[in-house]
């Protein structure tokens, strides 16, 4: 037996939880999918495969203030910034919510990041499975699946007028009230199969192709934006800089990109990674090598979105296949 | 031959001949439909060359990367005004460009994984059908000249101000400063771009509608008078805001004010670099 809730009810749900807190879900913009706050669950769309932004921003702003330092009666005082509302994101899809888990490492690892934590544990996440798979995607290549409720709150499949449901947290029981779900019979309809990169042992591999000239090849065609950064669910860097006022100062950080020219630039003026080789390698081995050194799993979690979104087909699947490769000499 | 054979021919005539160290070309992407940009270093690697409807990129900003060394690339008519916008400049040397020019009749609006024969919305309004500087030419123009060059920019300045105003605070909300269409622009290559200086610091860091509008309008502001209209930027930018609408906006009043249009020739002085007698501030006439 499979629990049920048509979508009438969810889409009343919704609206219900939007009274009280932020509703993001997938809207249209123009001709691209977007995670917008909405207002009417009207507006929700439901057609999409992926959208073309990750939900990161709602977790991990584009920018967003860390403190600000007040001047009240002639003291100063530091005030943290704080989270007023909780956040219900919906229509997540699996890579998703992994790709959450994963930004969420780096920011709660001890000592952590107070202003994620925040976000976090504010943040409800309301996931749909995949039934159909992108050619670009490759999550079950990344520890993912197009079934995979990890990090889910809850997670829905599409079933005939409506969804089937699996609660799977505290946060997800307290939210979704029983008497909206029906027991039934139908089966869960099979995960689509999704297109796979040899990812295996990729990281020793990464390990041993560090100073080779490859970098520099596939750099030359890499215009070094940001873009593959941006639309990452796991890239975490960002720059922060003080805006100063007369009695207040605010520390806000904005995403940076170890793509873009000036990123390592030190003081003094010198860059470590001055060339375009050596920063098209360093977004590759953060991913595949020290990524997964570190917190023991990779830092791509396979939606495909920097390959659909790179305006000159930089593609981590054929940079995986072709490092694989590296070394193996040609018969 | 069709256009692919003959890059490829000449491709290795010129890197076999040592008269180029590089070919700057199109190969296909990795979704099997559109195309990307390819650097080739030996004729070995010539026949990846292609050339079709798909090919929409603008490949005259690699160039600045290459000052040194004497390069071959494929150049539409509309990229070839890039050429000498960096010649007039003084960007890059004419003797260290080998020009593979393409007579062009416009290329299709493409997308990640998808193909379509209907021409990009740049292409349809198109002026530029010759090429304005090469050294060999692959095909033959065939189509003319667009009746109108900015039917887009009438309608936008039959808007009012306000009208206006709420279009773009609309596009750049969605603006994620990932600066795509900066690092494709043929136009922008300061050593160190405005909005990364930080003394002065005249743009903060915040990706954010305040600062997003001041970024956007400032590097059209810059390209004042030097936008060649290739639209590369429109073509890159993830959250396709219209900035050709913005761009292609000064590069009428610049032909309107000043008679002039960047890139067609090499030599003529820019308007914001020279200065005649009779000028007068404010519109003429």
């Amino acid at each position: 037996m499979n629990k049920f809730i048509s979508k009438k009810d969810l889409l009343s749900w919704l609206g219900k939880l939007r009274e009280t807190r932020r509703l993001i879900a997938p809207t249209r913009v123009e001709d691209l999918t977007l995670f917008k706050e909405v207002s009417r669950v009207e507006d929700i769309v439901f057609d999409y495969q992926n959208t073309d932004l990750p939900p990161k921003q709602f977790l991990f702003p584009a920018t967003e203030t860390i403190f600000s330092i007040e001047k009240k009666d002639g003291r100063v005082e530091l005030v943290p910034a704080k989270v007023e509302k909780e956040t219900v994101i919906f229509g997540v899809r699996p890579c998703d919510a992994k790709g959450i888990l994963t930004l969420g490492m780096p920011f709660l690892e001890e000592p952590g990041d107070p202003l994620f934590r925040e976000h976090r544990e504010k943040t409800i996440l309301v996931g749909i499975s995949c039934l159909t798979a992108c050619p670009e995607c490759f999550c079950a290549s990344m520890g993912s699946a197009p079934d995979d409720p990890s990090g889910m709150d809850i997670m829905l499949t599409g079933v005939k007028d409506g969804y089937l449901i699996q609660v799977l947290t505290d946060k997800g029981k307290a939210l979704m009230p029983d008497s909206l779900l029906s027991s039934v019979d139908t089966p869960k309809p099979p995960a689509p199969q999704v297109s796979t990169v040899p990812s295996k042992g990729i990281t020793e591999k990464m390990r041993q192709a560090f100073d080779d000239p490859y970098w520099g090849r596939v750099a030359d065609r890499c215009l070094h934006c940001n873009v593959c950064s941006y639309v990452c669910p796991t890239c975490y860097c960002f720059d922060v800089r003080d805006y100063g006022g007369k009695n207040k100062t605010e520390r806000v950080r904005s995403w940076e990109s170890c793509q873009s020219p000036g990123f390592s630039k030190i003081a003094g003026g010198y860059d470590p990674r001055a060339n375009k080789g050596t920063r098209m390698r360093q977004r590759f081995a953060h991913k595949l090598l020290y990524f997964p050194e570190h917190f023991g799993t990779m830092h791509c979690i396979g939606c495909g979105r920097c390959v659909r979104a790179c305006p000159v087909n930089i593609d981590i699947r054929e940079i995986i296949q072709d490092v694989q490769k590296l070394g193996v000499k040609e018969k | 031959m069709n256009p692919s054979e003959q890059i490829r021919a000449k491709a290795k005539e010129l890197l076999d001949s040592k008269t180029v160290d590089c070919v700057i070309g199109y190969e296909r992407s990795t979704d099997g439909k559109n195309a990307r940009p390819l650097f080739v270093y030996s004729s070995k690697d010539a026949d990846r060359l292609i050339f079709d409807q798909t090919c929409a990129q603008d490949l005259v900003r690699y160039l600045l990367n290459r000052k040194d060394k004497v390069t071959g690339i494929v150049v539409k008519p509309c990229d070839s005004r890039a050429i000498n916008l960096l010649l007039n400049e003084h960007q890059i040397q004419r003797d260290k460009v080998y020009i593979i020019g393409i007579a062009c009749s416009g290329v299709a609006k493409t997308d990640w994984n998808k193909t379509s024969d209907k021409l990009r919305d740049a292409c349809q309004i198109c002026q530029q059908h010759k090429l304005v500087v090469y050294d060999f030419l692959v095909g033959e123009a065939k189509a003319e000249p667009a009746a109108e060059a900015y039917p887009d920019i009438k309608s936008m300045e039959e808007k009012s101000p306000g009208e206006r105003r709420a279009f773009w605070e609309e596009q750049f909300s969605r603006c994620i400063r990932c600066y795509a269409c900066r690092q494709v622009c043929p136009g922008c290559y300061c050593s160190e771009c405005f909005v990364e200086r930080l003394d002065p610091l005249w743009v903060g860091i915040r990706i954010a509608p305040g600062e997003n509008e001041m970024w956007n309008t400032m590097r059209a502001f810059h390209l004042a008078g030097r936008c060649i209209g290739c639209n590369a930027c429109e073509l890159v930018c993830p959250v396709n805001i219209p900035l050709s609408l913005l761009n292609r906006k000064l590069e009428k009043d610049v032909q309107t004010l000043f008679k002039f249009q960047s890139g067609i020739d090499a030599d003529a002085p820019p308007p914001f670099a020279a200065f005649q007698k009779d000028e007068k501030l404010g519109v003429a006439e």
